[in-house]
């Protein structure tokens, strides 16, 4: 293996991860911020860190059905996280629009919009499925670097 | 021309330089992960903060279209280079003296300015809004932790320089030479008060909770640092582990060099880092939330300058 290629696999062991809710009821969000605050599901130990920026950030993860009121602002702080970048779609609300589907607010499936990389489905999904999907998407990732 | 090797190596590879950037990585991983453990977690490896740096190596810089080019990309630079040069004046009792020409304590106060000014001027050069904010924080929070450090620092040179004969001393050669004959200022009751203050001062300096207030990730997102991205972010990442690395080594010299010589006194060196790190960033990072401004502001100028006064009336008296 190659300088470069160990290099890489170290970079791989720090995920910064950035959450974009797009118009979530807050169920999901509740699970992003249980994975890795408490105790139980300690992410820090394989690296990841929440930041509050998105300039910072390796991993988006995305909540909520896309209402048309942020599909602007979100679009924006998108293309604010540098490359290489992956993106995880937590919830079944992006995938499907889930219990908003038939409202007329609402842009789901949001990977009209986004480049989405890993599906997390679940109303809100465990946090073991999205350590799951972070864990995918580091792998994702390090294809892309 | 071979004192001004000795002065480029000391810069760039021992104490400064490499090594103090390895030790401050060190530094920030144990912080971490005995924060974790405390807080019954299993926390990240040892060397986490080296991986976030090769990581921060591949990612792309984006400066944004409205910053100021040349400062935005220039204020990191200068923030790294100011602390290899602090790191070098350091002295390591027993192991390592700066030499003259590099310095005194007077540059060193100087020198540890520098990283503020440079979040300052990240802050406002970026042009974000939070950046701005995080910029008039970070003056205020400056102001008031500045003020006590002066006192401190007047405090020692002043008691060392009267035991001598004369009226101040800035070399930090001559204040541990002082300590390791005549006992450790850490022992001396005249100077706990100094001690206490400088114990409120370097976790402000160090910008850790509850002094963090300018890049207080909850309230404006990491303030000066928020639209920095790839190796411009990775080269704060390492100016803020030689900091701490520059301004716990001081706290030792200043009152607590360890009347040893070569390699015990360089591993007592590196055990009271350790120590100083714990016991002053990591236990009070994880049991206090943050202040506001105005309280930090307050704060600094009531207990820790009292205290200082307090050393310096004394030795001076
Ligand atoms: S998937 Fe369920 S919990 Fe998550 S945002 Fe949608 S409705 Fe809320």
């Amino acid at each position: 293996m190659s300088v470069i290629e160990r290099l890489k696999t170290m970079a791989t062991k720090s995920p910064w991860i950035y959450r974009i809710n797009a118009g979530s009821c807050n169920g999901c969000d509740v699970e992003m911020a249980t994975c890795a605050l408490i105790p139980r599901y300690d992410v820090e130990r394989l690296g990841c860190q929440y930041c509050g920026s998105p300039r910072h950030a390796d991993i988006v993860l995305i909540s909520g059905p896309l209402t048309r009121r942020v599909l602007d602002a979100t679009l924006r702080v998108f293309d604010e996280i540098p490359d290489p970048k992956v993106t995880v779609a937590v919830g079944v609300c992006p995938i499907s629009g889930g219990i908003f589907r038939e409202s007329y607010a609402v842009l789901a499936p949001i990977d009209q919009y986004f480049p989405v990389d890993v599906n997390v489905p679940g109303c809100p999904p465990r946090p073991q499925a999205i350590i799951e999907g972070i864990a995918q998407a580091v792998q994702i990732w390090r294809e892309r670097l | 021309m071979s004192s001004q090797i000795a002065i480029l190596i000391a810069v760039l590879l021992f104490p400064g330089g490499l090594f103090a950037l390895a030790l401050g990585l060190g530094l920030k991983g144990a912080d971490r992960r005995i924060a974790a453990r405390l807080q019954g977690r299993v926390g990240p490896p040892l060397v986490q903060p080296f991986l976030d740096l090769v990581k921060l190596a591949f990612k792309r810089t984006m400066v944004p279209t409205t910053a100021h080019d040349l400062v935005f990309l220039g204020a990191p630079l200068i923030g790294v280079v100011s602390m290899l040069v602090a790191a070098a004046l350091v002295p390591i009792s027993g192991v390592y003296s700066p030499a003259p020409a590099l310095g005194n304590l007077l540059v060193l106060i100087y020198l540890l300015l520098v990283p503020a000014v440079v979040l300052m001027l990240a802050g406002s050069s970026s042009s974000s809004p939070y950046g701005a904010i995080g910029f008039s924080r970070e003056m205020a929070l400056m102001m008031a932790y500045e003020a006590p450090l002066v006192l401190i620092v007047a405090a020692v040179a002043v008691r060392t320089g009267m035991a001598q004969g004369h009226w101040v001393t800035f070399s930090l050669t001559e204040i541990v030479e002082y300590q390791r004959t005549h006992g450790l200022f850490l022992l001396d009751p005249v100077m706990w008060p100094a001690v206490a203050a400088f114990g409120f001062f370097y976790p402000a300096n160090l910008g850790i909770v509850p002094f963090d207030i300018p890049e207080a990730e909850t309230e404006v997102l990491e303030g000066p640092l928020l639209e920095y991205s790839g190796p411009a972010l990775g080269l704060f990442k390492i100016m803020s582990a030689l900091k701490a690395v520059v301004v716990i080594g001081l706290d030792i010299a200043l009152f607590m060099p360890l009347p040893l010589d070569g390699v015990p006194a360089f591993l007592g060196w590196v055990v009271e880092m350790v120590v100083l790190m714990v016991a002053g960033v990591t236990v009070l990072r994880i049991s206090m939330g943050r202040m506001r401004i105005d309280q930090a502001f307050v704060f600094f100028l009531r207990w820790p300058l009292l205290l200082a006064a307090a050393s310096l009336a004394v030795v001076v008296v």
